[in-house]
């Protein structure tokens, strides 16, 4: 599904150079669902940027749903934003100005779906979140576990193949954690593959496979490439002044 | 998607009245200015006569002194006018569909004493063909035919405030009136007629309203009828009284013909030529062949009939609101700045960078049309006011062609405060923004 090749990503400003993705390889297969964790500053988020065609990167390369989207447009980037792949976000980012009803049909619009279609696909994934009966509501008159649903029922409608989360219970209580939690694994049955940014243990552990990242780089917890503290280890996230 | 990215536009717009409201009145201040020097030109510039303009032409001769022009600065200039005997010759012509001579003069009305004193009114003596060719409106009858011109028939066609002065507004026609020492027989009624140049008679330019009474031409001679407009001449009469002034070289007549074609118009150009040429042979004409036939249109651009300061004030008024779009890009860019983490979220779930860009433009755009509308309203007034101060100015109006032009120049103006904003907010990675909220 997912395909990342020695990826690199520096961020430049007019004196620094701060190296947040060095060397980066990732596989994740279709259906299947990842955990990353890592200190903060590792590049986790950078990553999932990368990964969700939401940022560049330098070199490397990067094969999603087994197309190259190394050279891509920007609208051919945003198709596949659109069509392929969902965000949840840990601060949920619903539009407040939207009632949940505009706010799941939001990357439907982009797609270009007739209003029929729409209003079913919005109703069946609102249903799957058990928010039907707040349809008209707005953000500010949801909980915050509410409007993490009201994501995933955006990302649900979209039927992607890949869900990208970052830290997805990180505003969350711990009961609303595990439903949200319990939600993804459902998606998860469903084929959906989904890699998930987190710091919670509790939450990585409920992957089938979690990856590390530190100073830019991949390590399988299952499968560690990286032993912290040998020769091979990195020296720390680099960051280089011009 | 456009229905789309307007309900988003709205919703934007709501958000912020304030700012809205600022942006919708900077807009609609160079709307309504713009809009009102604009019409201002547009109502004296443009076709004088709908349909008639390119057909009606204005004859003049170059019968001046020979020793100097008739603008001494100036070798090609010639009489704005031609003299009597001149309009009479050359009206013997075939060639134009229809022709008038004319000019202003003065006469007493005498109305029933019970109605009224005696009082002076100015009177335009014409031709049959006047009224058609210049498509005068009548509210009751019309104007007299040829053979009243030839006879002439003590006839009279008067316009409406006349008409309520002596008869109360009824329908005069068949009624007398007496001017001067004779009576004349009512056969037409004006309409409400107010052109926005006295075009036929381009001497005056933006002068007095139109005349209230017409009568025919031919009296001039019978009853010896003086000018009341303008007249120039460069030598004395041959003789005394009022017949040498008819036979003079005294420019004091207008003379119009109408040349529907060109063949017309090149047919009737060399039958004044060879009028002229033949008129030298008796002496006359001793300047070098200049003779101009030209059109309506042509002659109140050469005469320069509408003031400059008008084409000036146009001018001026479309930089001020392109001065109103650009003061307006700091506005637009600070609302625009402030929905990065909004539209961070739409270009994560599927919006290109064109689609956003296309969104702002969209609402940069209501809020151009809403200063439009804004404005238009707000220029009628001001029209309204500036007709005060001009001569004739109750012609000025807003017609639909200047309500396209102010509807487009706020689609500009709504397009060139937004542009740049909405580029900038497109252009910013969508994955600066995310995790912040």
């Amino acid at each position: 599904m997912l395909e990342m090749t020695h990826i690199k990503k520096i961020y430049r400003t007019i004196s620094i150079e701060t190296h947040a993705l060095e060397d980066l390889s990732l596989s994740v297969k279709a259906g299947e669902f990842v955990s990353v964790t890592g200190p903060s500053g590792s590049g986790k988020t950078t990553f999932l940027n990368v990964a969700g065609l939401l940022d560049t990167f330098d070199s490397g390369s990067y094969i999603l749903d087994g197309k190259d989207v190394s050279r891509l447009s920007d609208r051919e980037m945003s198709q596949i934003r659109n069509r392929t792949i969902g965000f949840v976000f840990q601060s949920f980012n619903l539009i407040p100005d939207l009632n949940v009803f505009d706010n799941v049909d939001v990357p439907l619009r982009y797609r270009g779906l007739p209003a029929t279609e729409r209003k079913a696909r919005i109703e069946n994934a609102l249903s799957m979140v058990g928010l039907s009966a707040r349809v008209r509501h707005l953000p500010s008159q949801l909980s915050g576990g509410q409007q993490q649903r009201v994501a995933i029922a955006r990302v649900l409608a979209g039927d992607p193949k890949l869900i990208l989360a970052d830290e997805p219970t990180g505003n969350l209580d711990s009961a609303m954690s595990r439903e949200i939690m319990d939600l993804l694994g459902k998606i998860n049955d469903n084929g959906t593959t989904i890699v998930m940014v987190t710091h919670n243990a509790e939450c990585s552990e409920r992957a089938h496979r979690q990856l590390h990242v530190f100073d830019g780089r991949i390590a399988d917890v299952d499968r560690p490439r990286v032993v912290l503290g040998s020769p091979v280890a990195t020296p720390g996230l680099t960051a280089t002044l011009n | 998607m456009l229905l789309y990215q307007l309900k988003i536009a709205l919703t934007s717009l709501r958000r912020n009245p304030v700012i809205t409201s600022l942006l919708i009145g900077g807009i609609a201040l160079g709307i309504c200015v713009s809009t009102t020097f604009i019409a201002l030109r547009h109502v004296f510039e443009k076709d004088p006569l709908p349909g008639k303009s390119n057909t009606l032409f204005y004859v003049r001769l170059d019968n001046w002194d020979p020793q100097r022009a008739y603008v001494a600065e100036d070798p090609k200039s010639l009489p704005t006018m031609v003299t009597y005997r001149d309009m009479r010759e050359l009206m013997k012509s075939n060639i134009p569909t229809r022709q008038t001579g004319t000019f202003r003069s003065r006469f007493f009305v005498h109305p029933d004493p019970k109605i009224g004193r005696p009082f002076a009114e100015d009177v335009r003596l014409v031709f049959s063909d006047f009224f058609t060719m210049f498509n005068v409106p009548f509210q009751y009858g019309g104007g007299w035919d040829k053979a009243a011109d030839a006879k002439p028939e003590p006839v009279i066609v008067i316009d409406q405030n006349t008409n309520q002065k002596l008869f109360g507004g009824a329908n005069s026609v068949g009624r007398t009136v007496r001017l001067e020492d004779r009576n004349y027989k009512v056969v037409g009624v004006l309409a409400p007629w107010n052109p926005p140049l006295r075009f036929y008679d381009p001497t005056q330019g933006l002068g007095p309203k139109v005349e209230p009474i017409y009568m025919p031409f031919n009296f001039t001679p019978i009853l010896e009828i003086q000018t009341y407009g303008n007249s120039d001449g460069w030598k004395g009469n041959d003789g005394n009284g009022f017949q040498a002034f008819l036979n003079s070289d005294t420019c004091w007549l207008e003379y119009w013909v109408e040349l529907p074609t060109p063949e017309k118009q090149q047919a009737f150009r060399e039958y004044v030529n060879n009028y002229v040429i033949d008129q030298k042979k008796h002496g006359r004409f001793g300047r070098p062949l200049h003779t101009e036939v030209t059109s309506m249109p042509e002659l109140t651009k050469e005469l320069g009939v509408v003031p400059p300061q008008i084409r000036s004030l146009a001018i001026v008024s479309v930089l001020f609101l392109i001065v109103c779009s650009l003061n307006l890009i700091g506005l637009l860019l600070g609302k625009f700045i402030a929905r990065i983490p909004e539209i961070s979220v739409r270009r994560a779930l599927g919006a290109s960078r064109l689609q956003v860009f296309w969104q702002h433009i969209v609402e940069c755009e209501v809020v151009g049309i809403a200063g439009g509308l804004i404005g238009l309203g707000i220029s009628v007034g001001l029209l309204k006011m500036v007709a005060k101060v001009i001569p004739n100015g109750d012609v000025v109006h807003l017609d639909a062609e200047m309500i396209a032009v102010s509807i487009f120049l706020s689609l500009v103006a709504g397009l060139l405060a937004g542009i740049y904003p909405a580029w900038r907010v497109c252009s910013i990675p969508p994955a600066m923004q995310l995790k912040v909220q």
